[in-house]
């Protein structure tokens, strides 16, 4: 059961970043007791699996278990318990991540089987597993019969991206409108805070990278707060993809500003329950972001759209 | 006038034109001006994505359909031209091409005369190659931007346009009249176009007029030529580069991150030659270093891309030109001056129309290498670029061209004289 054995795996790591945060909002020191009740109880999860998490930080010797009496950090924040969660399960994720931009950027095929991933990356068969595992959680594989693993659509090329923007085009004003929206209030100020600082950014200081990221932050949060469970679900999965997968953000700066200034003005009307006017903000969005620059162009003759000539 | 002046910028439908009057127009904004485009249909929301207003020509009758197949028609006809010498290149590329541009001119004459009543521009600035009649006839001050090599306004001792000729070649002569022979048939048809226009007769071989407010050559003075008769100071300004503003392009870093970075665009139209373009992504692969290659919108031709390689349909190219260490490009002017702007050394590999001037002035000014687009096999295009990451006295040289023209900002100087045109000292 190899896939059970890897989320499992993987909720764990996940459940070990959880417990150094806890501790460090607690303001644990190097030396104190990690009574398991009280992290099960921060985490919202049964003592089983906190024990297992506890475990792998142990491995990590980021914590240490005395017998009868529990588990003990070891590394407090003055040792550099700030920096210990993004050690956590790095090799399983930093496969995954290779995997998924080797594919993006067209290294590796449509198809490809586990042997092929074990050669490429010279990592052991269970590894490249997990990593498997991880991008099937994503939606950027599937396995197939047999040994092999196939990857689904990405956001890699303009085509896939015009096509992106034509889905979320039906779906996101939808997720606005569907009964029942509602937002996480404190959340709202964190988006809006994190947009704001990108803008107050001076000029020639803003990257494509930076901008993706916070707009597929902005998409998911309009996505989570739709009343509709199956609207809310596939357009959380698209930007999961779009986070992880897609490519050809270049825009000059004026739009990514444009941009921004446009997912305030959507903030704005949700804020004030304006969910008509907030929809129809979003169509006006996303039809501007549809904007493609022609695809080949040359005097005398009329510049071709994307989309044409393959 | 009082109020800010309106300028209408009416660039030829290529990325070239198009984002050198960019980078104009920012400069012209930053001084009160109020820039907007008009634009050829293709090219909409290009324009408005750096903050401009737009207004569109209408297509006419033309379908997508339509100019898909003309693009399918001129792929199939073309391809094996951009093969061919510049002097073979006159009957086979150059002269269609004249006649196509000379019919365009004809077709957005009613519409352009009528969205310029419509705008009422205090001016007009026109980077193209030929002349529309409804800007000479709008009543306001048009100014010219010569945004192709300087080899387009003739002179003894420049080389004939196009020609990718040094000036001192005997085939200079021989290269223009066939020129006049080739493109003689577009341009009777051109002149009694103006004539019907009210426009008077261009002489033989030009399309364009120069302009009696300002006309604006981006030319940096590192390539510029020694001209026999010198453009008067009063009408021509050479400009030392028009970089426009973009966002900042954060490099990836590569599977196989290490040696120097080089960037690849062939601007849209070599973007259509997947084949050679999958040709060099092979010998790339065996090279120790970073190749970021513009591949246009023909991504989905390429797979199993090499671990030294990164492709993109769009780069914002005075970014990563500024981070590279080696630009291969197809000699367009615009690219060809960021090299220079930004001290990067060229290999210029040329397909077509001033591409060839660019590429042999790169090589005589010592700013790169020439070399044919196709003909070469794999060790000559690795030995080429050795050369030009190693030549370290042609970075030095390099180096200095990159700040003189950073210390004469062409974006600048072409929008103080463009305002100075509108605003003349009183």
């Amino acid at each position: 059961m190899p896939r059970t054995r890897s989320n499992t795996r993987r909720n764990h790591l996940l459940l070990a970043r959880q417990i150094i945060e806890v501790a460090l909002e607690k303001g644990m020191s190097a030396g104190d007791h990690l009574p398991e009740k009280v992290f099960s109880e921060a985490c919202g999860v049964s003592r089983t699996p906190i024990r297992s998490a506890l475990k792998i930080l142990e491995e990590k010797e980021i914590v240490t278990r005395r017998e009868e009496e529990g588990f003990f950090l070891v590394v407090g924040p003055e040792q550099g318990l700030a920096e210990q969660p993004s050690r956590i399960g790095e090799v399983e994720d930093s496969l995954a991540a290779r995997i998924l931009s080797d594919r993006a950027e067209r290294r590796i095929g449509d198809v490809q089987s586990v042997s092929a991933f074990v050669r490429r990356y010279s990592a052991p068969r269970s590894a490249v597993l997990n990593a498997l595992k991880i991008l099937t959680s994503e939606g950027v594989v599937a396995q197939l019969p047999g040994r092999t693993w196939a990857f689904q659509p990405m956001l890699d090329t303009p085509n896939a991206i015009g096509e992106s923007l034509d889905f979320r085009l039906m779906l996101e004003p939808q997720a606005i409108l569907a009964p029942g929206f509602s937002m996480d209030s404190q959340k709202v100020g964190l988006v809006r805070q994190k947009m704001q600082d990108f803008l107050d950014r001076p000029n020639g200081r803003m990257s494509s990278a930076g901008f993706l990221k916070l707009d597929c932050d902005f998409h998911a949060f309009i996505a989570e707060s739709s009343g509709n469970r199956f609207v809310r679900g596939a357009l959380l999965a698209h930007q999961r993809l779009r986070q992880t997968t897609q490519k050809d953000m270049a825009l000059p700066e004026y739009r990514l500003r444009q941009s921004l200034e446009e997912h305030l003005d959507i903030l704005d009307s949700l804020e004030r329950m304006q969910l008509d006017l907030a929809a129809d903000q979003m169509v006006l969005h996303l039809r501007r972001s549809q904007i493609r620059r022609p695809k080949a162009a040359n005097r005398g003759i009329m510049p071709l759209g994307r989309g044409a000539l393959r | 006038m009082t109020e800010a002046p309106v300028i209408a910028f009416f660039p030829e439908a290529s990325f070239g034109s198009a984002l050198n009057c960019v980078g104009i127009a920012q400069q012209l904004q930053r001084s009160g001006a109020v820039p907007v485009f008009i634009c050829h249909p293709g090219f909409t929301g290009v324009f408005a994505e750096y903050g401009f207003k737009e207004y569109h020509l209408t297509q006419g009758a033309a379908t997508s359909q339509q100019t898909e197949e003309t693009w399918q028609s001129f792929v199939t006809t073309h391809l094996e031209h951009f093969d061919l010498d510049p002097k073979a290149q006159l009957t086979t590329y150059v002269a269609p091409t004249w006649e196509a541009i000379v019919d365009t001119a004809i077709q957005a004459e009613d519409g352009l005369q009528r969205l310029l009543k419509r705008i009422q521009p205090d001016g007009i600035v026109l980077d193209n190659v030929i002349m529309f009649p409804a800007i000479a006839n709008a009543g306001v001050p048009w100014i010219r931007v010569v945004s192709c090599a300087e080899t387009e306004l003739p002179d003894v001792n420049v080389p004939p346009y196009l020609s990718g000729l040094t000036a001192s070649d005997p085939a200079c002569a021989p290269f223009h009249e066939e020129y006049l022979r080739a493109t003689a048939a577009a341009h009777r048809r051109y002149n009694s176009f103006r004539k019907k226009r009210g426009l008077p007769a261009v002489e033989d071989g030009l399309f364009l007029e120069t302009s009696p407010y300002l006309n604006l050559l981006l030319s940096p003075s590192a390539v510029r030529y020694d001209r026999a008769n010198p453009l008067p100071d009063d009408l021509f300004v050479f400009l030392e580069g028009c970089v426009r503003e973009e966002a900042r392009f954060d490099t990836p870093p590569l599977p196989v991150n290490d040696g120097p970075l080089v960037y690849v665009s062939f601007g849209s139209l070599g973007a259509i030659d997947t084949d050679l373009i999958s040709r060099m992504i092979s010998v790339f692969s065996a090279i120790p270093a970073r190749f970021f290659v513009n591949v246009g919108g023909f991504l989905e031709y390429y797979t199993k891309v090499p671990d030294n390689v990164y492709l993109g349909s769009w780069f914002p190219q005075p970014s990563i030109v500024e981070q590279a260490d080696l630009f291969i490009h197809h000699g367009g002017n615009n690219s060809f001056c960021e090299a220079l702007y930004f001290g990067v050394p060229s290999l210029v590999m040329p397909y077509c129309w001033d591409g060839h001037d660019n590429a042999a002035r790169a090589a005589e000014t010592a700013a790169g290498i020439h070399m044919n687009r196709s003909k070469w096999d794999d060790a000559e295009l690795s030995t080429a670029m050795t050369k030009l990451f190693s030549d370290q006295e042609m970075h030095a040289r390099l180096a200095a061209i990159s700040s003189r023209m950073k210390s004469d900002l062409g974006t600048e100087k072409a929008a103080d004289h463009i305002m100075r045109v509108l605003r003349p000292a009183s």
